[in-house]
């Protein structure tokens, strides 16, 4: 449980660490700063991260099958077995001040001689009339959220991406039928799961489609293709990626590549010394909940080496 | 070991911890026997009543759950205005609603619940002084927060909410209502994701939001901060 006490975070002190993110890569790296004897505080808008809204994980070594949200949980027992801090808050700002950085959220400011952004990325939007009309009356990102208000109804998945799969195979055990709209010639899915989707009777993939608008009264009713058809649905599931929550840390001068993501080294270094990023906020081509881990992990070992370097007791 | 008994155990580990007298009210509705006794008329109330038992019980008498028959007590259930059971009611000193709970405190919402109750004991809360500073530009507002049991993102609305509310002094009140157990709420407004938070049956924010959103939602304007 966090924020139960107040006494576990203190605005005073000097963190040897600060996470910003809440995901996997930010309690990977959390918690093996806490096994370095660091002073270690995280600082997320969400808890979990987009894993937590993945109905199944399967490829998490040592856990053959859990849920995103078990996955969370079991991260959360590990934190708090190490009694790591964690707040929900948002860092809008960081200076450089002396020897330390200044992070200031909306709510308070914080001190801390490294920081680790493990801001992860949000699910891009469609950018289609009728999208933002019908947010939660009809348009979905989390399948695992909303998916039950769709019992024995009909809806669709827009993407083909592993995840956009899963989100189809979720969403089949409880409603009527599962559209998969993709742009591409073949869903991406790995293997495994493309199989899946391919025996489900419950599942139709609908190929190089695009959406062009979602049409509804109160809640979603159809959308509309790019060949002019009108597709009856009551629910729209999006799933086509997603884009690095990199503004913080460009604003501060941490180098991005052309897709915004932050541009690290193989110690998880960015190009200011003491600023470290991993997971899915940094550059790496293949993004996962392991590899995110892995590489907030180094970023922890090199934080370490770099308290350690500025001499600094603890 | 089973979730339900994870949970129990994550329960039992958390309220040992509070140290302050917490008392909360939970209508429900029971129905007199022939013989004199009474038993619970809603189908949700046993279940409930023994959730909340296990918060209480494993709390070193801290928590106490005061349960209150709507029927025999309808001049408390009208000042409050309670129209359905189970709810459960933090009510301040001064005999403010802080925190209403149209939801069980099970599964996900065990962290929001409880986390409601140790800075209702007066905890610290990490809004506090922010919220405080902007007390005067915050009208008296009820931000309704819809739940569901398996979503991941509720839990931390509701806490974020349920902290506003217990720092603001009366002026925000705090709903959190399973829209699974009560699905009516969730139609009337066409409520289809969640979370799904509205400020005082005006203002909408469908999906996660943190804390800053709301805070902007509920001045209208830029947050005022004292580091």
């Amino acid at each position: 449980m966090f924020n139960f006490d107040m006494e576990g975070i203190d605005l005073e002190k000097t963190y040897d660490l600060i996470v910003l993110g809440g995901g996997p890569t930010a309690i990977g790296c959390a918690i093996y700063a806490a096994r370095f004897a660091m002073d270690v505080l995280v600082i997320g808008k969400i808890f979990g991260g987009l894993i937590a809204t993945t109905h199944i994980v399967e490829n998490y070594p040592a856990i053959t099958s859990v849920s995103g949200q078990g996955l969370m949980e079991m991260f959360r027992d590990h934190m708090n077995s190490l009694k790591i801090p964690y707040i929900s808050d948002e860092i809008k700002s960081i200076e450089i001040v002396d020897d330390h950085f200044e992070l200031i959220s909306f709510f308070q400011k914080f001190k801390a001689y490294s920081i680790c952004i493990a801001t992860g990325s949000e699910r891009k939007k469609l950018g289609v009339p009728g999208e933002e009309d019908y947010a939660g009356r009809g348009v979905s990102y989390c399948a695992t959220c909303d998916g039950p208000f769709y019992k024995d109804k009909v809806v669709c998945v827009i993407g083909g991406s592993d995840s956009a799969a899963k989100e189809a195979l979720f969403l089949s055990q409880n409603v009527k039928k599962v559209y998969i709209i993709y742009r591409g010639e073949e869903i991406r899915a790995e293997p495994i799961n493309k199989q899946r989707v391919y025996d489900n009777d419950k599942i139709e993939i609908i190929y190089e489609t695009n959406i062009l608008e979602i049409k509804g009264d109160n809640t979603v009713k159809s959308v509309i293709f790019d060949n002019g058809k009108e597709f009856e649905v009551n629910g729209v599931f999006i799933e086509i990626g997603s884009i690095p929550n990199s503004e913080l840390a460009k604003r501060i001068g941490v180098k991005t590549n052309e897709k915004g993501e932050i541009i690290i080294n193989r110690k998880s270094e960015t190009n200011i010394p003491g600023i470290f990023a991993a997971g899915d906020v940094a550059d790496a081509p293949f993004k996962q909940a392991i590899t995110g881990v892995s590489e907030g992990v180094i970023a922890a070992y090199s934080a370490f080496d770099h308290v350690k370097e500025m001499n600094i007791e603890y | 070991m089973s979730s339900d008994d994870r949970y129990k155990e994550i329960i039992k580990t958390e309220m040992a911890k509070l140290t302050r007298p917490v008392n909360l009210k939970v209508f429900t509705c029971k129905e007199k026997q022939p013989e004199g006794s009474q038993i619970r008329e809603c189908m949700d109330c046993g279940q409930f009543m023994a959730l909340l038992k296990v918060y209480e019980e494993n709390s070193n008498g801290m928590l106490t759950i005061e349960e209150l028959c709507i029927d025999d007590n309808p001049e408390f259930a009208k000042q409050y205005d309670i129209s359905r059971v189970p709810t459960i009611l933090f009510i301040d000193n001064e005999g403010r609603e802080v925190i209403r709970y149209l939801a069980s405190p099970k599964a996900g919402e065990i962290q929001p619940f409880i986390q409601a109750v140790f800075a209702f004991a007066g905890a610290p809360n990490y809004y506090e002084s922010t919220i405080r500073k902007n007390l005067d530009r915050i009208n008296p507002s009820t931000i309704k927060v819809m739940i569901t049991e398996t979503c991941p993102y509720c839990p931390q609305v509701a806490t974020v909410v349920n902290n506003f509310a217990i720092a603001s002094k009366g002026k925000i009140r705090s709903i959190i209502i399973d829209i699974t157990a009560n699905p009516d709420i969730g139609q009337y407004y066409d409520a289809a994701g969640v979370p799904y938070t509205i400020i005082n049956d005006q203002k909408t924010i469908v999906g996660m939001v943190g804390a800053p959103e709301i805070l902007k939602a509920l001045i209208g304007s830029d947050i005022r901060v004292q580091y």
